[in-house]
């Protein structure tokens, strides 16, 4: 059974998702492991896809997503990042690359072995692990935790596996569908790039399965309902399952509050922290800005402000006028902002 | 990269002098980066080198101040470094920041003097800080450093040492005991004459047989500490103790070559060897040396897990006793000594393959420990062989038994001993008469729970029953010996019996565990919870000497190797 692995970034976040391709490799030394790559190598940064853990690369640019760079200037890199998995497991299904693909988010990183997981797979299609699996009581928990995974999806999309055929298909379709026109963070309307829309799975498809084992996509967000030990016999479990995969979610000074805040003095929770800044600090390459994104600026080095880009996602017009909106070659979009004045709110 | 976020007392204290208009001029990500100075200086910036204020090189006093390794150097100076006369040097971005400075036209201090430390400023509320309630097993783990680093910083402190050459060492061999050329080679982690320790002690009781025996002694040591084994491409100096006195540094194949020299003018004395160490050593020269020297058959000691892990107390990132759990576990994979534990594992190895060795062990705690994890045959010939026995000594003066339960902590205020176990036992018995808290050490702990009364105790070469004498005068019912780590033997817990004092350990304690396990010195608990509950319902009571009528012991040191050897 052929599985494949991928997971969706851009270069400032290379180094955690080297650490992700390297437990992944680990455990799983013949899975097919895909970087799914939405930027460009920076400047004095050379990039060899033969040095690293994964298999291969593919360029988000290499979709073959209609009018690509508009279409993406529309998206800021969490929302584009997020929208590119949708069209990629599609054609991962169509092109019958793999039996089981599964994505996993770059600030992963497994601690266990993931084959219980393909073993959930010979009987359903679609997996897809819950932010929480039990209710907190206390007061700030819910409003941290409970009440945040009903804003932003019941499901922490860091994590989906799918069969790529019967209703594991179905739903890369319409996943690819929606992720395409409506990838975004606009709570108000309903949506937090893909995740909300994963809050309907169960309703639309047969044979998904909710994994509720605490071993998986353990995080700040669940810890208050997770407690984590460390055996004399080596084992970390997770409320007595072995811990598989821990979502290490902002990677600084915000992770740290909220995991303090829910590990308390659940002291292995730290040591794994540890160990992970280790690593991603061993990966990281100093020839990589902090937040480089190659599509984070116009042509000419102009950063470019979130409502520019949501304004060109509104409006038909200017998408029609500024095909390649990040040029700035004879005027362009940019140009265009300037001279209605909204250059200086950037 | 941040290995984790500092604790608040060593943020606010940073903050008095971290100067933050250097480190933002100075460091182009802080300033772009829009974050805190002292945030990033006390999370990251000083484990990457990054100088606090233009008068203070971080670098340079971690290289100045070894013995502060692992800790942040600002926040170590401002806290005690001054006090103790430490120097700090300036940074050697001070330049770059003047002339910064003079484009911008800013006014500046010329001097970079280093400004009058200051205290830190209370916590701005009362009661406990937010970190209190993390535990202090999450400060150390912030603290910890990579096992790599640590190493590279190793290798660097070697390369600064200059080694001797043959002659020299030649001419201090030809001052001998031996006529018949009685040979005893010993090998450990330091130079035992120059450092006090457990391991220390009994090299020194070791030396002090083999000068009575009239038997020559080579004592080998790394020249600058080690945090693990060397490996064959770390080069680096070995010390050298001849018949106890220093003679040097010198490269490991030197020492083979003075031995192999020596060799042929000898005549047919005992030659033995004891390993107590191999921290800081490389097994191809230890081997290269034994093999010059012409020995293969000698003892090799358990005084702690090196043969094991690179942990070597077997503490899973200085916190937690791991129980040596299979190579390649899942918590081997987290923790910090990981990465080095194959590497120990395979050293010694090949050790016990190349050697007709004799495992000596202080307990049978140890051995136990030792045998389900080692990779040595199953019938390696092994002896269990403790540093001391307790030998009964008549009474000791009963207490009226009306006042209340004296409980103590003995020694430095350390982690991995337990200190923050007591501390915490003690503040949340604050105002509770049943209980009088104490702590027998050299100096005392400066923000120390009020509750804690401190004794000066100073145990030395010259008063070497300090401790005995304290506790059986302070009437110490109770020694809280909460080891985090097996000890292989406990000198503390044999001393606390001496004097009548009942010991309390945890369930991790090795050595102490066993000690207290028939019930006779103490007892051994299941965890830090049921230490709580003991005081908090009175039943610690139980161990008042009053009601135990303790009998006295004297304490008989042996002389280790020397004991196993036999008489010459």
């Amino acid at each position: 059974m052929k599985v494949l692995v991928y997971s969706s970034f851009t270069f400032s976040y290379l180094n955690r998702a080297r650490v992700l391709f390297k437990t992944l490799r680990r455990f799983h030394p013949d899975w097919e492991l895909v970087a799914l790559i939405t930027d460009e190598p920076p400047a004095g940064f050379a990039f060899d896809p033969a040095n690293e853990d994964f298999d291969r690369v593919v360029w988000a640019r290499d979709l073959g997503i209609p009018d690509f760079k508009s279409w993406l200037f529309k998206h800021d890199v969490v929302e584009v990042c997020t929208a590119v998995k949708g069209p990629f497991i599609h054609q991962v299904c169509e092109a019958g690359q793999a039996d089981i693909a599964m994505y996993l988010d770059p600030d992963t990183a497994l601690l266990g072995s993931l084959q219980p997981l393909i073993e959930m797979l010979q009987q359903d299609d679609i997996l897809l692990t819950p932010h929480l699996i039990a209710y907190n009581i206390d007061r700030l928990a819910i409003l941290d935790n409970d009440l945040s995974a009903s804003r932003t999806g019941i499901f922490n999309l860091g994590f989906v596996a799918i069969r790529t055929s019967g209703e594991g298909a179905r739903f890369a379709r319409w996943w690819n569908d929606r992720l395409l026109e409506f990838c975004y963070d606009d709570m108000p309307a309903g949506l937090f790039v893909d995740q909300r829309w994963c809050d309907h799975v169960p309703a639309l498809f047969d044979k998904v399965k909710v994994v509720r084992d605490p071993g998986y996509n353990v995080a700040s967000w669940n810890l208050s309902t997770r407690k984590v030990a460390i055996g004399k016999d080596g084992a970390i479990t997770v409320n007595g399952a072995p811990l598989r995969f821990w979502h290490f979610t902002k990677l600084g000074p915000t992770g740290d509050v909220m995991t303090k805040r829910y590990a308390g003095d659940n002291y292995p929770v730290y040591e794994i922290w540890r160990w992970y800044k280790d690593e991603v600090g061993q990966v990281t390459d100093k020839a990589i800005p902090e937040r480089y994104w190659a599509y984070g600026a116009y042509d000419d080095g102009t950063p470019i402000a979130k409502p520019h880009r949501v304004l060109y996602r509104e409006r038909g017009d200017l998408r029609a006028a500024f095909p390649d909106p990040f040029s700035t070659q004879g005027g362009g979009f940019k140009a265009w902002l300037a001279a209605e004045g909204l250059m200086a709110d950037g | 990269m941040a290995a984790g976020a500092a604790s608040d007392s060593v943020y606010r204290l940073v903050a008095t002098a971290l100067d933050t208009r250097f480190y933002r001029a100075i460091y182009d990500d802080v300033a772009e980066g829009r974050v805190d100075p002292v945030r990033h200086y006390v999370d990251a910036g000083w484990r990457e080198g990054r100088d606090p204020a233009p008068w203070f090189s971080t670098r340079a006093y971690q290289e100045d101040h070894p013995d502060t390794e692992g800790l942040n150097p600002f926040h170590h100076y401002l806290q005690q470094g001054w006090r103790e006369g430490r120097q700090a040097r300036g940074s050697d971005r001070r330049g770059l920041w003047l002339v910064a400075a003079a484009r911008a036209a800013e006014p500046l201090d010329w001097d970079f003097e280093p400004p009058a430390p200051v205290r830190a400023a209370p916590a701005a509320s009362s009661g406990t800080t937010p970190d209190e309630t993390l535990g202090f097993r999450h400060d150390v783990i912030a603290g910890l450093r990579p096992l790599a680093e640590r190493v590279a910083a190793a290798q660097a402190r070697s390369t600064r040492v200059a080694a001797g050459g043959l002659a020299q060492l030649e001419a201090a061999m030809t001052q001998r005991r031996a006529s018949d050329g009685a040979l005893h080679i010993s090998v450990s982690h330091d130079d035992f004459t120059a450092h006090v320790g457990g391991v220390q002690l009994c090299l020194q009781r070791e030396a002090a047989a083999l000068a009575a025996q009239r038997v020559d002694h080579l004592h080998l040591h790394p020249a600058t500490p080690w945090p693990t084994l060397r490996t064959a491409d770390q080069l680096a100096p070995v010390g050298v103790l001849w018949n106890g006195q220093v003679v040097g540094v010198f490269p490991a194949d030197v020492i083979a070559q003075a031995l192999a020299r020596a060799r042929h003018r000898v005549g047919g004395g005992r030659r033995s060897f004891a390993l107590h160490s191999l921290l800081g050593h490389s097994v191809d020269e230890v081997l290269a040396v034994l093999a010059a020297a012409d020995l293969r058959r000698g003892h090799f000691w358990l005084h702690d897990f090196t043969s094991l892990c690179a942990g070597v107390h077997l503490l899973r990132d200085d916190v937690a006793d791991c129980g040596a759990p299979p190579l390649g576990s899942p918590a081997c994979g987290i923790c910090v000594y990981g990465p080095g534990r194959a590497a120990h594992v395979e050293a010694h190895a090949r050790l016990f393959a190349a050697l007709d060795l004799i495992v000596a062990a202080p307990s049978q705690a140890a051995f136990d420990t030792w045998r389900a994890a080692t990779p040595a045959p199953v019938g390696q010939t092994h002896v269990i062989h403790p540093h001391a026995r307790l030998v009964a000594s008549g009474s000791l003066p009963q207490p009226a038994g009306d006042g209340p339960l004296t409980v103590a902590f003995l020694g430095a205020p350390v982690g991995y001993k337990g200190w923050p176990v007591f501390r915490a036992l003690a503040a949340a018995r604050a105002g509770d008469p049943r209980y009088r808290f104490v702590h027998l050490a050299s100096t005392p702990v400066r923000d120390a729970p009020s509750n804690i009364a401190h004794h000066p105790v100073t145990v030395t070469a010259e008063a070497p029953q300090a401790m005995r004498e304290a506790l059986v005068e302070l009437g110490v019912d109770v020694a809280i010996l909460w080891s985090l780590c097996r000890e292989t033997f406990s000198f503390t817990a044999h001393e606390a019996a001496t004097a009548g004092v009942a010991v309390l350990t945890g369930p991790d304690s090795g050595n102490i565990a066993a000690f207290v396990a028939d019930g006779r010195f103490g007892r051994a608990l299941a965890g830090e919870g049921e230490l709580v509950a003991l005081f908090e319902s009175g039943r610690a009571c139980d161990l008042a000497r009053s009601v135990r009528k303790p009998a006295a012991y004297d304490l008989v040191l042996g002389a280790l190797t020397v004991d196993l050897l036999g008489a010459r």
